[in-house]
């Protein structure tokens, strides 16, 4: 009894210098108990954006009353600030009490996962990355497709001015890598939505309805994912003008079918399962079962195909503009600017190289994610 | 483990076998023709035993980004390198050009033209024989003439025999070694004979013109009657010729090099890297940033020279921001074109202001007035065109409100006309007119600028390669508005008058004066923002010598080339 | 068993006249228009319309589609007009080019796949299993042609020129310009010496998908019963490993096969573009381009029919080495 009662008090105390510690520096204490995740990001972000609110308040003020763009911008600030404070502020209160380890399937995955540190590192750089694109505005230094002087300012290196250095117009790459990210993450995640949303439905269609309608969506699918790729992209895109909403809409149609067999490929499995037979018993609508039964339960490997996926999409795009067929001048993204880079590597290795990395750490973070969510969700992976 | 090991190694060794491209063409055309040209070759090499100079010998390796497209067929080739090969490699022109571009003997040894002017009568060459064995002989000039000037061939140049007599009547042969052609009177009347190959009469008149676009005489078996005979196209890979020891002594006999391979590689870094570690000998047109390299480079030597393309902005006419020729001024006005030579071709080029070559005799920039950089004066010629700034957005509208805002369309693939519509782009702003560039794939750019019905386009990034004798006929004559090649849409009267006087006048003093006029009035009516000549490029390996290049090709004297016997 | 390959081979037919079909039309109804690239000035309305007719253009597109549905029956894939030639020549050309590259990257890929996987498998959870993770899908998520640059840039020219290295790989084409002057071994080394940058772009970027799929196989296969029979019974831990265990871990692999055979027809593009290397992969691309219809549809035909074909042969297989599989 005074044992728990001591236990408690210790907690409690704890808890207090916590919250104290992270009035100031949210995301301290949970480092300072280990858990470098969680902690680290949210120090991370919080120190970031305080450095944001400083050294650029200048361009913070302006965006007041500036473009929706920045005035997103701003937005995001005030509310990443604010989201990692109050986290940190509850989460260090949290140690009041004793914890309860919770034993549900989402539980055992989420600890499966923060337990693979490269995952966590993945997911740690991704928030980051989106942070930034979404902070754009307020971080860039100069206009993206703002040409400086042709004659003096064209391929210059790594500078004071230009940290990352000038492109063959004299625009600065620092700015048109982080207005390249939201392109590249944009296009990533929409494609990746479309091709995971019909994948989903129709596979589930397919799985749960079984029949003609199964054999015709499976024989498109089949057929889609026959053909190369690449090939495909390419015929349509060189055919009609290329533009990022077609970019994004080809990417989507031609990516679902490897979802919705995933999909179709559980739906089976689950079909046959207890609540799937109840809930048709109970004379629910076949629409209901999939929509608020099948599809919550196959998600796991979605969600797993769809991180990979949007890995796979940012590359892609950067094979596109290789061919001249992606993201169109002036607006920058990863792709364009390695390939538009890579005819001077030789004397002006930064077009290509900075853009490339920025693409390589992006996609690598993804698909370490994808791993760690994968090998958390499968229980046959886990030691 | 093993299973794999075993299954990935048959398979590797089973496509080793099939690597190679057809090196020999299952058509019976080639089957039945490639073995004559062995056996006479062997014939001619006994015949004519190579010098003991110790220049002969050795390969020599051209590498560039793109196909040979319509290889040796002359009678159906527009491409560059086509005829490049056609005139210097594999077959012979009847005349060359020398360095001060006057004609000089070639397959033709003299000729004539009539008094009226009328016919021109070449005198064959009497010791050259097409690598088959079969000698050159005025008939193959005759069939040659033919085939280009019948409309069934498509010969894309057509341009070429506007005021030549078409067959039958306009060619004749007298003898076995004189051949007449009949012409209407105009200038520069022996230009297209530079630049036709003749081809063997023997071995094509079966073809029906209409087909010889397909034969396999062009990319899979040319037999010609060049310094080079020809010994295998690998399609996108390479092209191999061996020196012709049967050519003419006169003319200069076998070349000094054994072998000339042309290596086809899509990617420039790659060729640059290619050319740096010495696996090919030429380098073709490489890009201005790259030519740093290749000077720095001891092994390595640039070649740069002007050439006769030029690169331009073509504005649509008939669309209400660009009908007013005081616009398409203001525009040229707006955009620094040195600024842009300096920028994008790193100073290796020279602003046109015409289609007119810097080098070319009828090229006059001292007492043609020309458009210099002067944003101030454009704005002042805009305002006074109507075009002002009425709401305050930074772009002019006329008085009914339409805003000066149009696209530059060019074609995907090209950074060079990319790069000019977009600093194009934000030059323009700086006079208050919004240009948008935008990209285009080739095959639907061509279709939008060339079907009369439709001109969808304002204004648009392209180039013309010109050839010696210039003719803008086709580009801006009315008569021809609705012909493919009036993108513009140029309806001048002047211009019209000077075009067709151009074309008939044959002495070159009198033509410059005209030519002085004509550029003159090119620059009052603008149909086209002329940007620039590009010096053409050339990284070469030092161990190749004696290669002249200039404004008559990169080929040129390819068969006087020879390789450094110590770097063999 | 013969039913079920009677069954897929007779479903097979409809899929790739399905993908044909869908490229006919994709690519036919594009705007642009191939005799475009043979206009020249002073050609004349005739002379392209003469031109059009030539090339068989001046149907509508019912009617080619007709036409060529019955050529293709028969066998005659039509004409190129880009290259000059009929298009089964062109394809005879550079197919085995396209499959020589293919064959050589997937068999690298997938030894150094499996050999990898299953060292990560034997050593889950250490660090070497996480730095060989990190280390493959670095490579993975580069962009192809950046890797091939990069590996130009380092193996061929810096390797000759600026480290001076004993060994340094060509950086384009098939063979040598002096390959018929070589000896038959000199033959094979040059061959070998031009395919190692080719390969390596493509199979560094296969390795990581390879490793992953083998290690989730192998871990899974460890943990049965039988092979901890075998460890119980005091064999050795590489009799086990490579005994036991890697043989029935191998043959889910074998069904991946059939799934990167698109993947890797689909990057052959850049990296033959690249090292100028004349396959199928350029072709086509430069056949869309320039509107080549006959060889685009040929072109896709064939790269659709060999998918399907791969996909097939690894269902196959796949049932004739395990024996649980049986397909009714």
């Amino acid at each position: 009894m005074a044992d728990t009662m001591a236990a408690s008090t210790t907690a409690r105390a704890r808890a207090r210098g916590g919250r104290r510690l992270s009035a100031f520096l949210p995301g301290a204490p949970q480092l300072a108990a280990g858990r470098w995740g969680a902690g680290g990001l949210a120090l991370l972000v919080w120190l970031g954006c305080l450095w944001v609110l400083v050294a650029r308040l200048a361009r913070v003020v302006e965006a007041l009353g500036g473009s929706w763009d920045e005035r997103l911008a701003l937005a995001t600030l005030v509310a990443a600030l604010a989201t990692v404070w109050g986290w940190s502020w509850w989460d260090a209160g949290r140690a009041e009490g004793p914890r309860r380890v919770g034993v549900s399937q989402w539980d055992l995955a989420v600890r499966a996962f923060s337990k693979n540190r490269t995952a966590v590192a993945g997911l740690m750089v991704i928030v980051v990355l989106y942070l930034i694109a979404l902070l754009t505005p307020l971080l860039a230094p100069h206009d993206p497709a703002l040409q400086g002087d042709l004659i003096s300012e064209r391929y210059v290196g790594l500078s004071g001015a230009h940290p990352l250095g000038t492109d063959q117009f004299a625009r600065d790459v620092l700015s048109r890598l982080l207005y390249g990210a939201r392109i590249s993450l944009l296009i990533g995640f929409v494609s990746v939505g479309i091709s995971v949303t019909i994948g989903t439905l129709l596979g589930a269609i397919a799985g749960f309805m079984g029949g003609i309608l199964d054999g015709i969506i499976m024989r498109v699918v089949d057929m889609v994912i026959s053909f190369p790729q690449l090939v495909l992209l390419i015929t349509i895109i060189a055919l009609f003008e290329p533009s990022i909403f077609l970019i994004v809409a080809v990417l989507g149609l031609t990516l679902w079918p490897g979802t919705a067999r995933i999909v179709r490929g559980e739906v089976l499995t689950l079909r046959e399962r207890e609540f799937v037979q109840a809930a048709t018993a109970l004379g629910y609508s076949k629409r209901r079962i999939i929509l608020r039964h099948l599809i919550p339960n196959a998600l796991a490997p979605v969600i797993v195909a769809a991180t990979l996926g949007i890995g796979n999409t940012i590359v892609l795009e950067a094979g596109l503009s290789f061919l001249g067929l992606g993201v169109q001048p002036p607006t920058p993204s990863w792709g364009t600017m390695v390939a538009d880079g890579r005819n001077v590597l030789l004397n002006a290795w930064w077009l290509s190289t900075f853009p490339g990395l920025a693409i390589v750490f992006t996609v690598l973070s993804f698909n370490l994610v994808g791993d760690g969510l994968r090998d958390a969700l499968d229980p046959r992976l886990r030691s | 483990m093993k299973k794999v090991l075993a299954i990935a190694a048959g398979s590797v060794l089973a496509a080793c076998g099939g690597g190679d491209s057809t090196e020999v063409s299952g058509d019976p055309f080639c089957q039945a023709v490639l073995p004559r040209v062995a056996a006479y070759m062997e014939q001619a090499r006994s015949q004519h035993p190579t010098p003991s100079d110790p220049r002969y010998g050795g390969t020599v390796v051209i590498g560039s980004i793109g196909e040979v497209a319509d290889g040796l067929n002359s009678a159906i080739s527009a491409d560059h390198s086509s005829t490049q090969h056609q005139q210097f490699v594999g077959l012979m022109t009847l005349v060359n050009y020398d360095a001060q571009l006057n004609a000089q003997p070639y397959l033709a040894e003299s000729w004539e033209i009539s008094e009226d002017g009328r016919a021109i009568t070449f005198h064959i060459r009497q010791d050259v024989y097409w690598h088959d064995g079969e000698r050159t002989d005025a008939n193959d000039v005759a069939f040659t003439y033919e085939v280009v000037t019948d409309p069934l061939t498509a010969f894309p140049n057509a341009a070429f025999w506007d005021h030549y007599v078409k067959e039958p009547e306009g060619v004749e042969v007298i003898d076995d070694f004189t051949v007449r052609i009949s012409l209407e009177p105009h200038s520069e009347f022996l230009d297209p004979f530079r630049t036709l190959g003749i081809l063997p009469e023997h071995l094509l008149r079966d073809v029906p013109h209409d087909q010889l676009a397909q034969h396999p005489f062009g990319e899979q078996c040319p037999v010609g009657n060049g310094p080079f005979v020809f010994v295998e196209h690998r399609s996108q890979d390479r092209w191999v010729f061996e020196a012709n020891p049967a050519f003419p002594a006169a003319l200069g006999g076998r070349p000094f090099v054994d072998r000339y391979v042309y290596r086809i590689i899509p990617e420039q870094t790659t060729l640059l890297t290619e050319l740096l570690t010495e696996n090919i000998d030429v380098y073709l047109a490489p890009r201005p940033d790259q030519a740093q390299q290749i000077l720095d480079d001891p092994n390595l030597e640039l070649l740069a020279y002007t050439f006769r393309n030029y690169v331009f902005v073509g504005w649509n006419s008939r669309k209400p921001q660009l009908s007013d020729a005081r616009v398409r001024r203001a525009i040229t006005m707006a955009t620094n074109r040195e600024e842009i030579v300096q920028a994008i071709l790193l100073g290796y080029g020279t602003v046109a202001n015409s289609g007119v070559p810097p080098f070319h005799w009828a090229y006059d920039d001292e007492n043609v007035p020309t458009l210099a950089y002067d944003p101030t004066a454009a704005r002042a010629l805009l305002d006074e065109a109507g075009w002002r700034d009425r709401d305050g957005d930074g772009v002019r509208e006329s008085a009914d409100g339409t805003r000066l805002s149009f696209s530059i369309k060019y074609n995907t693939g090209n950074q060079q006309r990319q790069d000019v519509a977009e600093i194009m782009q934000a030059q323009l702003a700086q006079v208050g007119i919004e240009a948008r560039p935008q990209v285009v794939e080739w095959a639907t750019l061509l279709q939008q600028i060339n079907t009369p019905t439709l001109r969808d386009f304002d204004g648009v990034v392209m180039g013309w390669v010109t050839e010696f004798k210039l003719n803008d006929m086709d580009l801006f004559h009315s008569a021809r508005i609705d012909q493919p090649y009036a993108w513009v849409g140029t309806h001048n009267p002047e211009i019209d008058r000077l075009l067709e006087q151009l074309s008939v006048t044959v002495d070159r003093e009198e033509a410059k004066e005209v030519w002085r006029e004509y550029q003159a009035a090119i620059v009052e009516e603008q149909p086209y923002t002329y940007f620039y000549f590009p010096d053409r490029l050339d990284g070469v390996n030092r161990r190749v010598r004696g290669a002249v290049m200039d404004a008559r090709g990169e080929w040129l004297n390819i068969k006087d080339w020879y390789i450094d016997p110590a770097s063999r | 068993m013969t039913k079920y390959l009677l069954r897929r081979l007779l479903g097979a037919v409809p899929l790739v006249l399905g993908i044909a079909t869908i490229v006919f039309f994709a690519v036919n109804l594009a705007p642009g228009d191939p005799t475009l690239y043979f206009l020249s000035p002073g050609m004349t309305q005739e002379v392209v319309e003469q031109t059009r007719i030539n090339f068989g253009l001046d149907q509508p597109v019912h009617v080619r589609y007709a036409r060529w549905l019955g050529a293709m029956l028969t066998g005659d894939f039509g004409y190129s007009f880009s290259h000059s030639r009929p298009v089964l020549d062109v394809l005879a050309d550079f197919l085995p080019n396209t499959l020589l590259l293919s064959a050589c990257a997937l068999g690298v890929a997938f030894f150094f796949g499996i050999l990898v996987g299953t060292y990560q498998a034997v050593r889950q959870y250490s660090l070497s299993d996480s730095a060989f993770s990190v280390v493959l899908l670095f490579f993975y998520s580069m962009p192809s042609f950046w890797l091939a640059l990069m590996l130009i840039l380092t193996l061929s020219l810096f390797a000759r020129n600026v480290w001076e290295w004993p060994i340094w790989f060509p950086a384009s084409g098939m063979t040598s310009t002096e390959y018929d002057f070589l000896s038959f071994g000199g033959q094979v080394r040059d061959r070998i010496a031009h395919l190692v940058l080719p390969t390596l772009s493509l199979a560094l970027v296969l390795t990581a998908g390879i490793a992953r799929y083998m290690r989730g196989s192998m871990l899974e296969v460890i943990r049965q019963d039988y092979v901890r029979t075998a460890r119980a019974k005091g064999l050795s831990e590489r009799v086990v490993v490579f005994k036991h265990a890697l043989r029935n871990a191998l043959l889910p692999i074998i069904t991946l096969v059939g799934l990167y055979i698109p993947v890797l027809f689909g990057g052959t593009v850049f990296i033959e573009t690249i090292f100028a290397w004349p396959g199928m992969g350029r072709t086509i691309v430069e056949a869309i381009n320039t509107r080549d219809y006959p060889l685009v549809m040929a072109g896709s035909f064939f790269f659709a029919s060999m998918v399907v074909a791969a996909n097939l042969i690894a269902d196959v297989l796949y049932a004739v080495v395990d024996p649980r599989i049986r397909y009714e």
